[in-house]
């Protein structure tokens, strides 16, 4: 066992941290959240550039990226894109190059056969960044059962409204198509087994981006705790500041450590990898939330001001927490998977102890 | 990164794990261990070439990296295996006899440690130095012109009843500056002025002792490190108790926690939705606890030190621990009255849920972890003056 992360690792994941502390310092997010679409379309080249899109990145890499992009709230599609749109078009084989995001028109949006192709009829009620991104892959019911459409958001008939979002660098937007022509891209015969996938992929970095999230925060309030002085000290010499940062820590490398082991895990044995994404997304979404609150109770006065930064990273966490994407509550499926051992060879991830 | 075991450390599962089954059958949390099966057992394992797997091969270990060290409490915990009971020599006096010891200390002492045949414990805390182990007062006064007496009371000693021999920390320079009037020696628990008995905890269990130290003699021969270094020698001995301590806990929890499940499922709380919920909260957070250990085993075996994450680990399976036997008590509603003879698995519960207590407090109180958290993984500035 050699639970690390290679150098070539290390080396993504400090340039993309280079890259992203570069462009984004937290005054620059803050204004893309309060500016019109909450996201930056123009950088779409430059992440190419960098290879954030490469076909060839393992679930390992991806899950850094990801981590990376959390801690900064990296304002573009690029999680939408790789963790819910992308693996329904690599179950395609195809690669996405274009920002994207997923909508699941299961019950609302009717395909349509014509001589010229698929078109989509009907609505989706929350898209997450449906207007920052330029492709729409969208699962809807044919007669068959369902199947996974793609469309472009500028085709004819698709009307994008933005709704008011608590994460305003992740908005949500209601989606209506009317007869929009669309691509077809995973049939019925392997929606299923394309779902699951997707489930698995997107909850990786979800919890990726749920550690980041945790980290970014931290770093914050621990930077804040050694400066800033009340009674004469630094606060983070009193312990009942400093401890509270521990706990933080302690729960997001707990966090860490799950979401690279379900990474590690999706890519070399999918099957296997089911228990240790619930687990990941379960430790890692509370881990956020927790620590987003831990950062601004340490930072005081100046952490529930609109101006202050952290209560963008207590929206996104807050928005990783309520994602529905995923399926139902996480708990009850490890749960059960525990109890019932219905499927035993599903909870044997590693040699070490059988489970 | 690989998380399965590579060919020679699966072998070396393998081997393990087939010859526990051979010698113990099934777990049975219940079941008591005598000292004389505790000394059969623990020669056993040293004959089977199980004791000292990470020593270096001139003390007569088997020169394994860490990782193996991991496998063995690994599989031993899932077993039910008790300690080593030389465990204090074989994990924390050696090691601090390898690097600290003379050429005569290490002669004398290695071989015996590894067979088993020489037991140690270890004075360190007493009643005035527990956090604070720097304000340890036994004094070692000198005896000249060879030698020094020693006097004091040293409390929560593991072994002391049974050991011959024991690691002790006193004070030789009491005018000195706290950290730098200490030395370690190594004291012959069957010496004139040693006085051992059981402290009672408040599970009713014996697990630790107190030791009265009222003139006792040692050698300068038995001095470890040099005189007024004491402190330095005691750290690199606590050091060694932590670096794979972390994955001997986590793999008991592992082995508790199954227990735990089969707990449930006897009373029927399988589709109880707060005990579900519990129940998956503890098992994610103790797989993560898991692949910490993991991580930081990656990183000794990269650099020779646990990393950063590794210091959580004590801490976050104090809790973990806790709130297992916490559930367990829950699961069995009014029966969880009843203790001993009368209660469920002979009260096994009753006895971890009030033993659990002291996980926050021995090895290092969580307050002083968090201390260490916040100062050296943080760089938070300094708590204490």
């Amino acid at each position: 066992m050699d639970f690390a992360l290679t150098d070539e690792q290390r080396e993504i994941r400090q340039a993309a941290r280079d890259h992203l502390e570069r462009h984004y310092p937290p005054l620059r997010v803050c204004a893309l959240a309060e500016g019109p679409g909450g996201s930056e379309a123009g950088a779409w080249p430059e992440l190419i550039r960098q290879g954030w899109l490469d076909d060839d990145l393992g679930m390992v890499e991806l899950t850094l990226l990801a981590e990376e992009s959390g801690r900064c709230l990296h304002p573009t599609p690029w999680w939408t894109t790789v963790a819910l749109a992308a693996p329904y078009a690599r179950a395609a084989g195809e690669q996405l190059t274009v920002p994207a995001t997923f909508a699941d028109g299961g019950g609302t949006v009717r395909p349509a056969r014509s001589p010229q192709g698929w078109t989509l009829t009907g609505q989706v009620a929350a898209v997450p960044q449906a207007g920052a991104v330029r492709c729409l892959v969208v699962r809807a019911d044919t007669d068959q059962g369902p199947a996974v459409f793609a469309c472009d958001t500028g085709s004819a008939g698709l009307v994008v409204a933005e709704l008011s979002t608590l994460d305003t660098l992740r908005r949500m937007a209601r989606v209506r198509c009317d007869g929009t022509p669309a691509r077809l891209l995973v049939g019925p015969d392997r929606a299923a087994e394309a779902a699951r996938t997707a489930r698995l992929r997107g909850g990786v970095l979800l919890a990726a981006e749920a550690v980041g999230v945790a980290a970014g925060a931290l770093d914050m309030a621990v930077a804040h705790a050694r400066q800033r002085e009340q009674f004469g000290r630094p606060i983070g010499s009193f312990q009942a500041v400093a401890h509270q940062l521990t706990e933080a820590y302690v729960d997001t490398e707990s966090a860490r450590s799950l979401a690279y082991r379900a990474a590690w895990l999706v890519q070399h044995e999918p099957e296997a990898g089911a228990q240790a994404v619930d687990e990941a997304v379960l430790v890692a979404r509370s881990a956020a939330v927790r620590t987003c609150e831990t950062a601004i109770q340490i930072t005081g006065g100046m952490g529930v001001t609109w101006e202050y930064p952290l209560h963008r990273w207590l929206r996104r966490a807050l928005w990783l927490e309520a994602y529905p994407g995923f399926g139902d509550d996480p708990h009850d499926r490890v749960a059960e998977r525990l109890l019932r051992r219905a499927d035993p060879d599903e909870i044997t991830p590693t040699a070490p102890d059988g489970r | 990164m690989n998380l399965h075991d590579d060919p020679a450390e699966a072998a070396f599962r393998a081997e393990l794990r087939d010859w526990l089954r051979s010698r113990l059958p099934d777990d049975d949390p219940s079941r008591t261990w005598s000292t004389a099966e505790l000394r059969e057992w623990s020669r056993d394992l040293s004959a089977a070439g199980y004791a000292g797997i990470t020593w270096p091969r001139e003390y007569g270990g088997r020169g394994l990296s860490a990782a193996y060290q991991a496998i063995f409490v690994e599989e031993t915990a899932r077993a039910g295996a008790p300690d080593h009971i030389n465990i204090i020599g074989m994990n924390m006096v050696g090691p601090t006899l390898i690097a600290h010891g003379t050429d005569e200390q290490k002669a004398r002492y290695l071989p015996g440690i590894l067979s088993g045949r020489t037991l140690f414990c270890q004075g360190f805390s007493e009643p005035e130095a527990g956090s604070d182990l720097a304000a340890v007062r036994t004094s070692a006064r000198r005896a000249e012109p060879d030698g020094y007496l020693l006097d004091g009371e040293k409390v929560w000693s593991s072994y002391a009843h049974l050991a011959d021999h024991c690691l002790l920390l006193a004070r030789t320079g009491p005018a000195e500056p706290k950290h730098q009037g200490l030395t370690c020696f190594l004291l012959d628990m069957r010496a004139p002025g040693v006085k051992v008995s059981p402290l009672r905890q408040l599970n009713g269990d014996t697990d630790f002792n107190q030791i009265i130290l009222t003139d006792a003699r040692v050698d300068d021969a038995d001095v470890v490190g040099e005189v007024g270094k004491g402190w330095s020698v005691a750290l690199s001995t606590l050091a060694h108790e932590r670096g794979t301590f972390g994955i001997t806990l986590t793999a008991r929890l592992v082995a508790q926690f199954d227990r735990l499940l089969r707990l449930v499922r006897e009373v029927g709380a399988e589709d109880d939705p707060a005990v579900r919920r519990e129940l998956a909260v503890l098992h994610a957070r103790l797989q993560g606890l898991r692949y910490t250990g993991y991580r930081s085993l990656a990183a000794l075996r990269r650099s020779g030190e646990p990393g950063a994450e590794s210091s959580i680990l004590k801490l976050e399976w104090s809790l973990l621990h806790q709130r297992v036997c916490a559930l367990a008590l829950r699961l069995q509603g009014p029966a969880a009255l009843l203790d001993g003879g009368d209660a469920a698995w002979h009260g096994y519960w009753q006895r971890q849920r009030l033993r659990s207590r002291a996980n926050t407090i021995e090895g290092g109180t969580s307050e002083i972890l968090r201390g260490i958290v916040a100062e050296r993984v943080l760089g938070l500035p300094r708590s204490r003056q």
